[in-house]
């Protein structure tokens, strides 16, 4: 196995070579690599990924990392069921 | 509603708890872990004096303490999202909607992994989560396994896992790549070692920590490693690849000259059956984030951090920060600050008597004067970075005031 195809984004399974190939491709952010690959868009949210996919782009020659969150976080930040966002109670 | 609701139990929300209670206030503790504490659950280690350090009884302490003054603790439950609301905070949890007139965010940090080849495989876990295995649950990760990235906490969890009788085989450095960078680098590695050899058991490492240049010391480290508590730190060997089918068998490993590069031919393979990966921690930051905090880059502080100034307040009305959230450093330095953040609060809800806004200031001076004697520096720069960060601070309210 060599260092490219090395697993990033764990939960849609996107290499670091499919990440250099887009940032390569588009001299794109991390944010638009998210939407072109769906790293960090998985059932984690980017919890694993999103600091890996934003400094790939960086050493990559994209935009360097800035006091702006490139990989927003939106909530529920962490996994929950539908009956806890309905208001089920315990 | 409640006075202050706290997301995390570890040494700041428990001091911070703690100081708004004894103030009055009424007070509640969320945490997504089964048992308050935090890191400190995992900590157990040697003072240069002799004695030892164990996380779990000081959670105790300071859990009882918190008990005793009225605090309500939530264990096992998570925030997922959170909103501003007139009269304070609407929190929303695994166990239903909390109001709060105040939020302290004291989540930590979370671990960054440095992917190498196999990272993914069965039995490949950050060391942080071998030492909550070890430390907290009583189980040993495995019988014998290789630690991936040579840094504070790597050293110091290797030789907690030999106290739980696991076999630490070695310590190498991770495989270049995009993302380990300077972290597969033996010359910068040895610039972080050497800022811990007043913890090296060796009066030699000790004095020698002192006086010798990182790059000459890359350049002359034995291939095999020096020894601490008989655990080889390999700065000279790097971990290329991590191998099993169906988990971990090995590790593939090499000698790497003193600026990185392998020197070929000296491939070998570790048998081993965990592996733990030491990419060191960052600001768990995510609900500050959804909240709308304003946000600063700081690597010296571990990454993206919510802006505050030094009484732990953000830029939003209510909302408070302490602990690792406001940037990567020792326990003790959270624990400070989770004070002052308690005693802020205490004054914004108006129950602090003169004498009480006096111990804001006291608490502030300690939070500094134990960074300064912090035994571990995490990173360097950190009091030039957190004074920059207050500066700006500073400057983004007065620029509101006089709008």
């Amino acid at each position: 196995m060599t260092n490219k195809e090395t697993v990033i984004c764990r939960c849609e399974d996107i290499t670091m070579r499919e990440i250099q190939e887009t940032v390569e491709r588009f001299q794109c952010s991390s944010r638009e690599v998210k939407l072109r690959t769906r790293a960090g868009m998985g059932s984690c949210g980017g919890r694993t990924c999103r600091g890996m996919v934003d400094k790939l782009v960086e050493q990559l020659g994209g935009p360097p990392i800035s006091n702006e969150i490139a990989l927003s976080y939106r909530p529920p930040v962490r996994p929950v069921s539908f009956g806890v966002l309905g208001g089920e109670e315990k | 509603m409640i006075d202050l609701l706290i997301v995390g139990a570890g040494p700041a929300g428990l001091r911070a708890a703690i100081a708004a209670a004894e103030n009055g206030l009424h007070v509640s503790i969320i945490d997504e872990f089964v048992k308050p504490g935090g890191r400190l659950l995992g900590q157990l280690h040697e003072e240069p004096d002799g004695s030892w350090v164990n996380g779990v009884e000081e959670a105790e302490r300071m859990y009882h303490r918190a008990i005793q003054l009225g605090v309500e603790i939530s264990t096992g439950v998570s925030v997922y999202d959170l909103a501003e609301t007139p009269a304070g905070w609407s929190i929303y949890t695994t166990d239903g909607v909390r109001e709060s007139r105040c939020l302290l965010l004291a989540t930590g940090a979370s671990e960054t992994p440095i992917p190498i080849p196999g990272w993914t495989l069965p039995g490949v876990m950050s060391i942080g989560a071998a030492q909550v295995m070890g430390n907290v649950h009583r189980v040993k990760p495995g019988h014998k396994g290789v630690v991936i990235g040579v840094n504070v906490l790597s050293v110091a969890i290797a030789r907690e896992m030999q106290l739980c009788g696991v076999t630490v085989d070695r310590i190498v450095l991770p495989a270049h790549n995009l993302i380990s960078a300077d972290a597969s680098n033996p010359e910068k590695m040895m610039e972080s070692l050497l800022r811990l050899s007043h913890l090296a058991p060796s009066s030699l490492m000790k004095i020698g920590g002192k006086f010798v240049s990182p790059k000459l010391a890359a350049r002359f480290y034995p291939r095999n490693g020096f020894k601490i508590w008989g655990i080889p730190i390999q700065l000279r060997k790097t971990a290329l690849e991590i191998i099993g089918e169906e988990q971990v068998r090995g590790v593939r490993i090499a000698a790497i000259s003193a600026t990185g590069s392998v020197i070929p031919g000296t491939e070998e393979i570790v048998d081993a059956d965990f592996v733990c990966i030491a990419g060191g921690l960052t600001p768990m930051a995510e609900l500050a984030a959804v909240a709308g905090c304003r946000f600063h880059y700081v690597p010296q502080l571990g990454g993206h951090v919510p802006l505050h100034n030094e009484r732990m307040q953000t830029t939003l009305k209510g909302l408070y920060v302490a602990g690792n959230i406001t940037g990567v450093e020792s326990a003790k330095v959270a624990g400070a600050q989770g004070r002052v953040a308690g005693l802020s609060i205490a004054d914004e809800l108006g129950v602090l008597s003169a004498a009480g806004k006096e111990k804001i200031k006291e608490a502030v001076d300690q939070t500094v004067h134990t960074r300064k004697h912090a035994l571990i520096q995490f990173n360097q720069g950190i009091e030039e970075a957190r004074h920059a960060l207050y500066t700006e601070f500073q400057q983004l309210t007065d620029k509101k005031i006089s709008v």
